[in-house]
């Protein structure tokens, strides 16, 4: 017995000494994406193939955790935001280098910045609408606001506010910015990330180089990342993604199609992760008097908007589209993965009852004909539109559909020639605010093109914008979700997660929230 | 006339083509529903956002200004810049184009091998078992999609048995016959399938010919028969599918290259269509109809030689 408790004593003063598995270092990862990169630069990634990859390259000045919230110093060790808001100061790391050994300085921070703030270079300069001037004096860097903005701390840990090298800028070919930033993505590539681009081959394939500078410790101490490089595969289709990590030609591979998920889950070879993300998908609803066409639009009724939620069984679309991986909306206005989301359990959980009391009130005639516009091609849109249409048979509206292509849908969003779509959203940066302005502010975009336009809303709205005090524009913000879900501009659906399937070897590997593709702390386990 | 002015008068075809094409595409690509500032800006960007955008790519311009530029351009050679991969349509092109070329071409090349003289075995025994046995299983790979003859391969040649990459086109020339071999086999089972029915047909026609006949009275022996009177007839017509086919491959490899991940030009035109990506399309169907005029033009010569006929009239 002594001797048992002896062992059992080493045993457990091992187990704290290491950790269960000893981190490796070395070797690369082969990753399957589906599709490529074009123009990975802070400031000119505007399609989730690039924006994801960008931290892989840049390093941002602040960082967010894993859960996409919490702020936590990057190049920047230390920040402070001005008692009246007006200004931010950061102090940059000592000894901080590019990927070419060079130096980053204050004047690098300025350069980036600017950059990103101008309008007439970045798609992104909204974002930073509030910046007035950027000055560096040594390791300290100020950024003076032309009005307090309560998410500058969160943008300045976004990818477009990723710092580059101003003297690399300087000295790539090219007359203008944009075809500068495209030289420096293939030749003589300068970053501040965790990798470097060491090749592209358009279409095909990509390859990332560990980057000798940089100065993120992993947990063993020693500077990030673990692996050597990484080497991305573009491979379209999905079961090819899935038979080429099946046949272990790739380490992992991405957006993985939910039917498959328990298939992978249950094979002994491959880990099969779920990363919560702050991807929802929503229809927006047409709530304008009239339709396009100039008769009257039935869905401007707030009563009938409401009966459709509550007639939609969004558990059992959870169900059949993503296979019980998600889980139905609690906002309506924004992921629950997002900050200030407020959750009060499902939006308008089915209730039949309900919604016939609603459509009787509302005095909607029986076979009620609505279109919805569903995405040519789509499986999702598919089984989406089969399901409604028997859903909404039960309260008597009769649901037509109108199938075309992407672009013809964004149109017709803009337009405001439908009754409801399809449509989703994937938040781009942390704060709440650009999924609020897109959904529900109605002069961004209409709020989602359905034309509602609430000047409570939009007062609220623009008031958070500004408002510094966190305990008040948490309020602002649960207000703000509370009149939106009542005015039921949207259809209300569900949330889904990240579906990344990877080698069982691979760790560390993460998805955030946003959808950025982080490697810097992935290593294998061989 | 002789081959060179056949030729010149075949050349001086094109030009006229060419130039409709020009039109057609141009006004084709802007019948397309939707705004491709939309499509490339996402859903996401502001009003103001997707005015920049069209101010950029000349969108607010009349048609016939745009036209006009786009005429220069294609003239000068310039095919502007992809919206979608922010780089040149000609350099983003002659990226691609290698892959589907290889591609098409090995294609054919299997078909030709398999359909070749499994059309003489079948057109030599008309309706004997071995006949019927052929036809039916070509049948089968005719009436087959393309995709799932890919995915049966592709999971179990090469994922269980791991005989071949699961994809990809490789590097050098030797990855790109082994990459590649899967798909062109993919292809070739459905274009050998039409070549093979077509050449069979010929044959058994030719085999009926009274010249035909007449060298067999003359006591020649049978694989000269075959080889100079009956292949060579067959041919013909043959040789004009042949070059559909290249041409029908250049551009239309679209669903191999998806699920065998080939980054080729069929690939491409799908994601320059759903991306609105005006300069892109223009720039790939024009190359698409000069690829193409070649192909008729090199399936021209080479029946003009295989039938001097065609030379005289």
């Amino acid at each position: 017995m002594k001797k048992f408790l002896m062992a059992t004593v080493a045993v457990t003063a091992m187990m704290s000494a290491f950790p269960a598995i000893a981190l490796e270092r070395g070797g690369s990862l082969t990753f399957a994406r589906y599709d490529d990169s074009t123009l990975i630069d802070p400031i000119y990634a505007d399609r989730n193939p690039d924006i994801w990859m960008v931290t892989n390259l840049y390093d941002t000045l602040l960082r967010t955790e894993a859960d996409g919230k919490t702020v936590t110093a990057g190049l920047a060790s230390d920040y402070s935001v001005a008692a009246d808001g007006m200004s931010v100061s950061l102090t940059m790391r000592d000894g901080i280098k590019f990927s070419d050994g060079s130096p980053i300085e204050g004047k690098d921070v300025v350069f980036s910045l600017q950059r990103a703030a101008n309008p007439d270079l970045s798609p992104w300069a909204g974002l930073l609408a509030s910046v007035d001037e950027v000055s560096a004096e040594g390791n300290n860097v100020t950024i003076s606001l032309k009005n307090s903005d309560p998410t500058i701390v969160l943008m300045l840990a976004t990818f477009n506010t990723a710092i580059v090298s101003a003297d690399a800028f300087e000295a790539a070919s090219g007359e203008t910015d944009q075809d500068k930033a495209k030289a420096l993505s293939i030749d003589g590539f300068v970053g501040s990330g965790p990798f470097v681009m060491q090749s592209h081959q358009r279409g095909s394939m990509m390859q990332f180089a560990a980057n000798p500078h940089y100065w993120r410790e992993g947990e063993d101490g020693k500077p990030l990342p673990y692996i050597d490089g990484i080497n991305f595969l573009v491979i379209p289709d999905d079961a090819t993604r899935i038979l080429k990590l099946q046949a272990g030609e790739v380490d992992g591979a991405e957006f993985i199609p939910f039917a498959r998920v328990s298939e992978l889950e249950a094979d002994p070879n491959i880990n099969m992760e779920l990363f919560p993300s702050t991807r929802i998908i929503y229809s927006p609803i047409n709530t304008r008097s009239e339709r396009a066409d100039g008769s009257a639009n039935p869905l401007s009724d707030v009563r009938l908007r409401q009966a459709l939620n509550y007639a939609t069984n969004k558990d059992a679309l959870v169900q059949l589209i993503l296979h019980g991986a998600g889980k139905p909306v609690t906002s309506g206005l924004m992921a629950s993965t997002t900050q200030l989301a407020t959750d009060n359990g499902p939006l308008y959980q089915y209730d039949l009852d309900k919604a016939k009391a609603l459509i009787a009130e509302a005095g909607v005639a029986a076979n009620t004909e609505i279109t919805l516009t569903t995405l040519a091609g789509s499986a999702d849109d598919g089984i989406i539109l089969a399901a409604l249409q028997q859903m909404w048979s039960d309260i008597g509206i009769k649901l037509n559909v109108a199938q075309v292509d992407g672009p013809t849908r964004g149109a017709k969003n803009r337009s405001g020639d439908f009754d409801i779509h399809t449509y989703g959203w994937v938040n781009d940066v942390n704060d709440p605010a650009q999924v609020a302005g897109w959904l529900g502010y109605f002069p961004t975009a209409k709020a989602v093109g359905t034309g509602w336009n609430n000047d409570e809303f939009n007062g609220l709205y623009e008031a958070s914008n500004t408002e510094m005090d966190p305990a008040k524009r948490a309020e602002q913000y649960a207000r703000m979700q509370d009149i939106y879900a009542q005015a039921a501009p949207l259809l209300f659906m569900y949330e889904t997660p990240f579906a990344v399937a990877l080698s069982q070897d691979v760790k560390g590997y993460l998805q955030t929230p946003l959808g950025n593709n982080e490697f810097a702390t992935a290593w294998i386990d061989r | 006339m002789s081959s060179i002015s056949y030729f010149i008068s075949r050349v001086l075809q094109i030009i006229p083509t060419f130039l409709i094409v020009m039109v057609i595409i141009f006004l084709l690509v802007r019948a397309l529903p939707g705004d491709p500032a939309i499509a490339m800006a996402d859903a996401k960007a502001t009003t103001e956002q997707l005015e920049q955008i069209r101010q950029r790519l000349g969108l607010n311009e009349p048609i016939w200004v745009q036209f006009g530029y786009f005429v220069k351009n294609t003239l000068t050679g310039n095919l502007g810049d992809s919206i979608l991969l922010k780089a040149p349509v000609t350099e983003v092109i002659f990226e691609r184009l290698p892959a589907s070329g290889f591609l098409a071409l090995y294609a054919v090349l299997f078909s030709l091998l398999i359909a070749g003289p499994l059309a003489f075995v079948a057109a030599l025994n008309r309706n004997k078992w071995l006949d019927v046995t052929i036809r039916s299983v070509f049948q089968i790979g005719l009436s087959t999609p393309v995709f799932y003859i890919g995915l049966l391969l592709l999971t179990f040649l090469a994922a269980k048995m791991r005989w071949f990459p699961v994809g990809g086109y490789g590097v050098t020339f030797w990855e790109h016959m082994y990459h590649l071999l899967l798909p062109a086999l993919t292809v070739a089972l459905y274009t050998s399938a039409i070549i093979m029915r077509n050449l069979r047909s010929s044959v058994i026609e030719v085999m009926d010919a009274e010249y035909v006949q007449f060298a067999r009275a003359k006591g020649l022996p049978e694989h000269v028969i075959l080889g100079r009177h009956i292949l060579r007839n067959a041919l013909i017509s043959t040789v004009t599918l042949l070059g559909l086919s290249i041409g029908n491959l250049m551009s239309g490899t679209l669903v191999t290259e998806t699920v065998f991940a080939v980054p080729g030009v069929g690939r491409l035109m799908l994601d320059a269509i759903f991306a609105r990506d005006y300069p892109l399309i223009q720039g790939l169907t024009l190359t698409f109809a000069v690829l193409v005029s070649i192909i008729f033009l090199l399936t021209d010569m080479v029946q003009a030689m295989l039938d001097p006929r065609l030379r005289v009239s």
